[in-house]
C-alpha cells in the first residue's frame, strides 16, 4: 500500500485481532484512500485550514522504548482518587491498574477485542461522523490499535473516576487512541482521557471516543487534550444517550498545533440529556476547529452546550455548532452558547451557531459573543490593588472556570482548574 | 498624614468637564462626608482619585501622604492605600470571592512571600460573620447573583480584609434597607481609628446617622462650596440643596 | 435617441412563445444565449460598454455552479432554458397616472396603498415585467437636483454618476444570480440625491410580474450624496401561474459621508416565484443604511441584504420579517462587513413558519484585523406555528482582534396552545387568536417601520393566518 499511514493494516501485530475487525480495518483503509479530501466548499469545513490536515508526513507510531516508560508513568498523575488507570505510550499499554466493582470491565481495547468481542462489535463506531470527518473516521478505523474499553453492567455505580493516559512520543508518529464506554441501564461512571506528548516533537493524533449511555444511566467524560504544540489532532466524539440517560462531556483544548474536534450528542430516547462543555486556551499560532451537533431524535430530550475560548497572540478558533431537532422530537429543550474572549489584536474567532428545528413545542436558543476583557471588571480588580496582568489572568480564568463549574466531579474539576491556572499564568 | 486633593480639574475623557477646582483634605483618623445633588460630581471624584480610565485630569494634585497618585495605574493607587467601595460593584463570573480577596491580598505581599491560607480563612470568616455574610459566599463568584445589600456588604468585607489607609465609600447606603445599613455602618465604624481616614459620599443624610462624620462638605458643580460639622448634613436634609444653589448665585448677581 | 436606434433595427418581434393572453411588443424569446443579450441591448438602445458588461456577465453566470452546497436543492428546479428574459411593450414609462393601465391601478389598491395615499410619496415608479410603465416624481424634488428614473434611463441620461457606482457595490461575480442579473437586467430605479437634500417623503417602486415563464431582473442603484437622506420603498407581487417564475434583482446603495438611506421591501410574490435577490450597500463615514425587509410571498426567497461599513462611525442595520407558509422557503438574513473603526451594525430578524413552511436565517458578520471599537448585535427569533413547520439559523461571525464586540442571540418559540385557548375563551376564533399572537411576535419590529407599511404588513399577516390553522 502506498500510503504510509495505512501500514499497520498489514502489520504482524494485527494478525491476532478477530476476523471481523481485520476485515473492517482493510475495508476502512480502502475507504480512506478512496474518499476525497474535504474542501472548503463543504459547509462542515467552512473557515477550516485544510492544509493543516494534509497527513502525508506521518507514519504509525513505532513501538515505544520501554526504558522511557518509567518517566511517563511518573508523569501520569491525573486525578488522585482514580479507581483505575490505563497508560498507553504510542498506542501500546505500559501500565494498567484498577480496583473496580464486580462486573465492570476496564481493559485495553486490544484485549477487549478478544475477551468481549461481541460487545465491541455491537458498539464500535456504529454511526458515521455527521460533521465532516468521514475520511478521518475511516483512517482511524483502519489504523486503531488500542485504547480504552469500559463496560459498566446494569445498576452498577462506579463512584471514583477512571482515567486513561495517552502518550505520544517521537517525531512524525501517528497515534489512533480509541475510547469505547458502554454504560448499561441505571449505571453510573466517570472517565478521563489525558492526551499528552512525551516530548515537543510533531505528530498526529487521530482519535475517536464513543460513549453509549444506557437507559437511566449516567456518564461523565472528560477529554483533556494537551498534546505538544507541534501535533496535528483530529478527534471525533460521539455520545449516544438512551431514554432517561444523562451524559456530561467536558473537553479541554490546550495543546496541538491544529486541532479539529467534532462532538456529537445523539439524544435517542425520551428524557435523555446531554451537557456538552468545552474550554479552549489558544495561543501562539494555534488553531482550534470545533464542530458540534446536538441531535434530538426523541421527544422530551434536552441538551445544553457551553463552549468558551480564550485567544492570545495570533491564535484562531472556529466554532460551528448545530442544534437539530428531528420532526418527532417534540418538547425538546436545547441550548447552545459559545463565548470568545479575544486577548490580542491578532487573534481570530469564528462562530457559526446553528439551529435546525423541525419539531413543535421546543425551547431552543443559541448565543454567540466575541469580545475583550470588560474594562469595568478590570478597573474593579485594579481598584483592589490587583496588578493589571494578574487581573487579566484572573478574569480570563473566571471566564473559563464558569464552564468547569458545571462539571459535577470535584477532584477532576480541581485538577483541571490547576492546569488551567498554570496555562494562563504564562500570559 | 492625609489624602489631599488640591485644585482638581477633571473631565470625562475627551468630553464634559465635571470637577472644577476641587479642594479637600482627608486626615487619617477622621471621616469626611461629601454630599451633593445628582450630577454634582460626587461619583466622578471617587473615580478620578482611584484612576478610572474614563476620566482625565486637566490640572491639580492628588497627594497621598505627600506622594502624588496622578499617573499611577489604578492598582498602584489601591496598593498605595486607597480603597473604593463601589456604588455599583462589578460581577466577576467564575472567580470565587475567596480567591478574589486572596489575589488582592497577595498583590500586597513582597515578591516570594505567600499568604498563609489558614490565617487568611480564619480572618475572612471572622469578618464575614461580623458582617453577617454566609460562609457559602466564599465559593460564589464575586458579586454574581448577589442582592444589592449583599454586594454592599461584600464591599465592606473587602475593605476590612485589605485594611486601606483611606477609603472612599461611594453611595454605600444606596439600595440598603435599614438592617443592612446598620450592618454596613458597623463594618465601617470598626475600621475607625488613627490609621484610617474615609470619604463618605452620599446623597442623603441617613447614612450619617450611623457613620458620624467629623467634617461635612457640600459639592456643587464640581467644587466644594460649603464645609461644616455634622450639623450641615442635617441642615441639608431639612432644606434640600436649592438654598445653597441660590446662595451661590447671589454673588454673581452683585 | 434610443427610439431612433430601435426604429433603425430589424428586430424579430415574433420570436418567443405567444400562447399567453398578454402580447408583448418586445420579447427576447425563451432561453438565454449571447444572442439574447444582443437583442436586449438593441431593443433598449444601450451603449457599447453595457453590451460588453452584459456579455461578460453571461459568461460568469454560465461558469458559476449553483450554490446548492449550502443552499436549497430547490434551486435545481429552475430551468434557465425555459425562461423568457425580456418582455416589454415600450422602453419609456409614462409620467402621467391617467395613462397607466387599469390593472396597474388595481394592483396598487390590492397592495393596500390606494391612490389617495400616494400623496404621502415623493415619487412613484411601477414596473411591469421588464420595464417601468409609470415613473413620476414631485416636481420640487427635480428642482433640487434629485434624480428618480428607471435604470435604463439612468444609464443613458446620467452616465457620469451611473457608471461610477454601477456594479461597484455588487460585482458581477458576487454570486451566480448577481451575474445573471448583470447579464439581462432591465428596469429598476436609479436614484441620486444631491448633497444635503433630505427627502421628507419616501420614493416608492412597485414591481409586478405579469407574464408566465418569465424572469424579472430589475437593477436598482441609489446614491445618497453627502449629508442627504432618502427612503425608498418597494412592493412586489405576481399572479399565480402554473409554472415557476424567476425574480432576480440586484440592488446597490451608496451612502456618502453622513448620508442616510432607508430601503423598505414588502415582498409578496405569488408562491411559485423564485426570488433570488442580491442587495448590498456601502456606507461611508458616519453614514447610516437601514434595510427593512419583509418577505411574505414567493416559493423560495434567498436574500441577505448587506452593508459594507467602509467609513469611520458608519452604521448598518437590517430589520427582517419573514413568513413562510405551506410550500414556501424564506431563506433570508443579513451581511455586515465592517471595514472601518467604530462602525456599528444591528440585525434583528423575526421569522414565522406556518404549516409546512420553512424559514432560514443566514447571517454574516465580519470584523477584520486592526479595527477598533466595532460593534455588532444580532437577534434572531423564530416562531413555529405547526408541528410540520421548520426553522433554521446559520450565522457566521468572524472577529479578529480585541477591542471589538459582537453578540448574537437566537431563539425558537411556539404559540402556546394555552395562549390560543385563552383567547378563544374570550371569543376570538382560532385564526384570529393565532393572528394576534403572530402580530404580537413581530410587533416590536414592525413599530420601526414606516406607518403605511406596518398597516400593510399586519393585513398581510392576517391574510396568511386565515386557513393556516386546524
Amino acid at each position: 500500500m502506498s500510503n504510509a499511514l495505512l501500514e499497520t493494516v498489514q502489520s504482524p501485530a494485527s494478525q491476532s485481532l478477530p476476523d471481523w475487525f481485520q476485515e473492517l480495518q482493510r475495508a476502512s483503509a480502502e475507504q480512506y484512500e478512496s474518499l476525497p479530501n474535504p474542501t472548503r466548499r463543504d459547509e462542515s469545513w467552512r473557515f477550516a485550514n485544510l492544509k493543516a490536515f494534509d497527513l502525508q508526513d506521518f507514519a504509525p507510531a513505532r513501538p515505544f522504548a520501554k526504558d522511557a516508560a518509567a518517566d511517563l508513568l511518573t508523569r501520569s498523575t491525573g486525578v488522585s482518587d482514580a479507581s483505575g488507570s490505563l497508560v498507553f505510550a504510542n498506542d501500546e499499554l505500559i501500565q494498567a491498574t484498577a480496583q473496580l466493582p464486580k462486573g465492570v470491565v476496564f481493559l485495553p481495547l486490544a484485549d477487549a477485542l478478544s475477551t468481549h468481542g461481541d460487545l465491541v462489535k455491537a458498539h464500535f463506531m456504529k454511526e458515521d461522523p455527521a460533521l465532516g470527518s468521514l475520511k478521518f473516521a475511516a483512517l482511524h478505523r483502519s489504523s486503531v490499535k488500542n485504547g480504552t474499553f469500559l463496560y459498566v453492567p446494569k445498576g452498577v455505580q462506579v463512584e471514583a473516576p477512571l482515567q486513561t493516559f495517552h502518550w505520544l512520543a517521537g517525531a512524525g508518529q501517528a497515534v489512533f487512541p480509541h475510547t469505547l464506554v458502554i454504560a448499561e441501564e441505571q449505571s453510573s461512571v466517570t472517565l478521563v482521557d489525558w492526551y499528552q506528548s512525551a516530548d515537543s516533537s510533531a505528530g498526529l493524533a487521530c482519535g475517536v471516543n464513543d460513549l453509549w449511555v444506557g437507559k437511566d444511566a449516567s456518564v461523565r467524560y472528560v477529554s483533556f487534550q494537551d498534546w505538544s504544540r507541534e501535533v496535528t489532532c483530529i478527534q471525533s466524539n460521539t455520545t449516544h444517550v438512551a431514554a432517561g440517560g444523562n451524559a456530561t462531556n467536558l473537553a479541554l483544548h490546550l495543546g496541538g498545533k491544529h486541532a479539529r474536534t467534532e462532538s456529537v450528542s445523539h439524544l435517542n430516547g425520551s428524557g435523555s440529556r446531554s451537557d456538552m462543555l468545552a474550554v479552549t486556551v489558544a495561543d501562539n499560532a494555534q488553531e482550534f476547529d470545533q464542530r458540534t451537533l446536538q441531535n434530538h431524535r426523541a421527544p422530551h430530550t434536552s441538551s445544553d452546550l457551553l463552549y468558551k475560548n480564550a485567544l492570545y497572540d495570533t491564535a484562531k478558533t472556529i466554532f460551528s455548532g448545530l442544534i437539530r431537532v428531528e420532526p418527532k422530537a417534540h418538547e425538546t429543550d436545547a441550548y447552545q452558547k459559545v463565548r470568545n474572549l479575544l486577548l490580542s489584536e491578532e487573534a481570530e474567532a469564528n462562530s457559526m451557531p446553528g439551529l435546525e428545528i423541525l419539531a413543535d413545542q421546543v425551547r431552543c436558543s443559541h448565543g454567540a459573543t466575541t469580545g475583550e476583557i470588560d474594562k469595568e471588571e478590570l478597573f474593579y480588580m485594579q481598584a483592589r490593588g490587583i496588578r493589571t496582568k494578574d487581573a487579566y489572568r484572573l478574569i480570563t480564568f473566571g471566564f473559563l472556570n464558569e464552564v468547569l463549574e458545571r462539571f459535577p466531579c470535584n477532584s477532576i474539576r480541581e485538577t483541571i482548574q490547576a492546569s488551567l491556572l498554570a496555562r494562563i499564568a504564562g500570559h | 498624614m492625609s489624602l489631599i486633593i488640591r485644585d482638581l480639574h477633571a473631565r470625562v475623557a475627551g468630553g464634559q468637564k465635571i470637577l472644577n477646582g476641587l479642594n479637600l483634605e482627608i486626615e487619617k483618623g477622621r471621616i469626611h462626608a461629601v454630599m451633593g445633588p445628582n450630577g454634582s460630581g460626587k461619583s466622578t471624584l471617587s473615580k478620578v482619585i482611584t484612576g478610572h480610565p474614563d476620566y482625565e485630569i486637566i490640572s491639580g494634585e492628588i497627594l497621598l501622604d505627600g506622594k502624588s497618585l496622578i499617573g499611577l495605574e489604578p492598582d498602584e493607587r489601591a496598593r498605595a492605600g486607597v480603597f473604593l467601595a463601589f456604588q455599583y460593584p462589578m460581577e466577576i463570573p467564575g472567580v470565587s470571592n475567596a480567591n478574589f480577596i486572596r489575589a488582592a491580598l497577595s498583590a500586597r505581599l513582597a515578591e516570594g512571600e505567600e499568604l498563609e491560607a489558614t490565617e487568611y480563612y480564619a480572618e475572612l470568616y471572622e469578618k464575614m460573620d461580623s458582617l453577617e455574610i454566609p460562609r457559602a459566599f466564599t465559593a460564589r463568584s464575586v458579586n454574581e447573583g448577589f442582592s444589592g445589600g449583599e454586594k454592599k456588604r461584600n464591599e465592606v468585607l473587602q475593605m476590612a480584609m485589605l485594611k486601606p489607609s483611606y477609603a472612599i465609600l461611594d453611595e454605600t447606603d444606596s439600595g440598603l434597607d435599614i438592617d443592612a445599613l446598620k450592618i454596613v455602618s458597623a463594618g465601617v465604624n470598626a475600621q475607625r481609628g488613627p490609621g484610617f481616614g474615609a470619604l463618605v459620599i452620599t446623597h442623603y443624610q441617613r447614612l450619617l446617622d450611623y457613620i458620624t462624620p467629623d467634617v461635612v462638605h457640600v459639592l456643587v458643580n464640581g467644587q466644594i462650596v460649603r464645609t461644616g460639622g455634622p450639623e450641615l448634613a442635617l441642615e441639608l436634609e431639612a432644606k434640600g440643596y436649592d438654598w445653597i444653589r441660590e446662595e451661590l448665585a447671589e454673588p454673581a448677581a452683585v | 435617441m434610443s427610439t431612433e436606434v430601435i426604429s433603425q433595427l430589424e428586430i424579430d418581434r415574433t420570436r418567443g412563445d405567444f400562447s399567453y393572453p398578454e402580447a408583448h411588443t418586445f420579447d427576447a424569446g425563451i432561453g438565454l444565449t449571447h444572442d439574447t443579450i444582443d437583442y436586449i441591448v438593441d431593443v433598449k438602445g444601450e451603449p457599447d460598454w453595457i453590451r460588453e458588461f452584459r456579455h461578460k456577465a453571461l459568461d460568469v453566470f454560465l461558469s458559476k455552479p449553483m450554490p446548492t452546497n449550502w443552499a436549497s436543492q430547490d434551486l435545481n428546479n429552475i430551468i434557465f432554458e425555459k425562461i423568457r428574459y425580456y418582455l416589454s411593450n415600450a422602453q419609456r414609462p409614462t409620467r402621467s397616472w391617467d395613462e397607466v393601465p387599469d390593472d396597474v391601478k388595481r394592483t396598487f389598491e390590492r397592495l393596500g396603498i390606494p391612490e389617495q395615499e400616494r400623496k404621502f410619496l415623493a415619487g412613484v415608479e411601477a414596473q411591469f415585467d421588464s420595464e417601468a410603465v409609470y415613473s413620476n416624481m414631485k416636481k420640487a424634488l427635480g428642482d433640487q437636483g434629485v434624480i428618480f428614473v428607471g435604470s435604463t434611463e439612468g444609464l443613458k441620461e446620467y452616465p457620469e454618476i451611473f457608471k461610477k457606482w454601477f456594479g461597484k457595490v455588487i460585482p458581477t461575480g458576487d454570486n451566480k444570480f448577481s451575474a445573471l442579473n448583470s447579464a439581462v437586467f432591465s428596469g429598476g430605479s436609479f436614484i441620486y440625491v444631491p448633497p444635503g437634500v433630505k427627502l421628507k417623503h419616501p420614493l416608492q417602486a412597485y414591481f409586478r410580474i405579469n407574464a408566465e415563464n418569465f424572469g424579472q431582473f430589475e437593477r436598482t442603484l441609489i446614491i445618497a450624496d453627502e449629508g442627504s437622506e432618502v427612503m425608498y420603498m418597494e412592493g412586489c407581487t405576481a399572479p399565480k401561474f402554473e409554472t415557476a417564475t424567476l425574480h432576480s434583482a440586484v440592488v446597490e446603495l451608496v451612502a456618502m459621508k453622513g448620508a442616510k438611506i432607508q430601503y423598505v421591501t414588502v415582498q409578496n410574490w405569488s408562491a411559485n416565484v423564485f426570488n433570488l435577490v442580491t442587495k448590498r450597500a456601502i456606507a461611508h463615514e458616519e453614514a447610516e443604511v437601514k434595510w427593512i425587509d419583509c418577505n411574505i410571498g414567493s416559493r423560495l426567497t434567498m436574500k441577505y441584504p448587506g452593508v459594507v461599513l467602509k467609513g469611520r462611525k458608519a452604521r448598518g442595520e437590517v430589520l427582517s420579517i419573514a413568513l413562510a407558509n405551506n410550500g414556501q422557503h424564506q431563506d433570508t438574513g443579513a451581511k455586515m462587513i465592517h471595514a472601518a473603526d467604530e462602525t456599528t451594525s444591528n440585525i434583528i430578524s423575526k421569522s414565522i413558519s406556518i404549516g409546512q413552511g420553512r424559514s432560514t436565517y443566514r447571517g454574516l458578520v465580519h470584523i477584520p484585523k486592526h479595527l477598533k471599537g466595532c460593534k455588532n448585535n444580532t437577534e434572531c427569533d423564530a416562531l413555529l406555528i405547526n408541528s410540520q413547520s421548520r426553522t433554521d439559523t446559520y450565522p457566521a461571525i468572524t472577529v479578529r482582534g480585541s477591542g471589538n464586540s459582537v453578540q448574537h442571540e437566537a431563539s425558537v418559540s411556539q404559540v402556546s396552545a394555552e395562549q390560543i385557548f385563552y383567547m378563544q375563551q374570550r371569543g376570538l376564533t382560532e385564526a384570529q387568536a393565532m393572528s394576534l399572537s403572530v402580530n404580537g411576535f413581530v410587533n416590536d419590529l414592525v413599530r420601526e417601520f414606516p406607518m403605511e407599511y406596518s398597516v400593510e404588513l399586519k393585513r398581510l399577516i392576517d391574510l396568511e393566518m386565515e386557513g393556516s390553522v386546524g
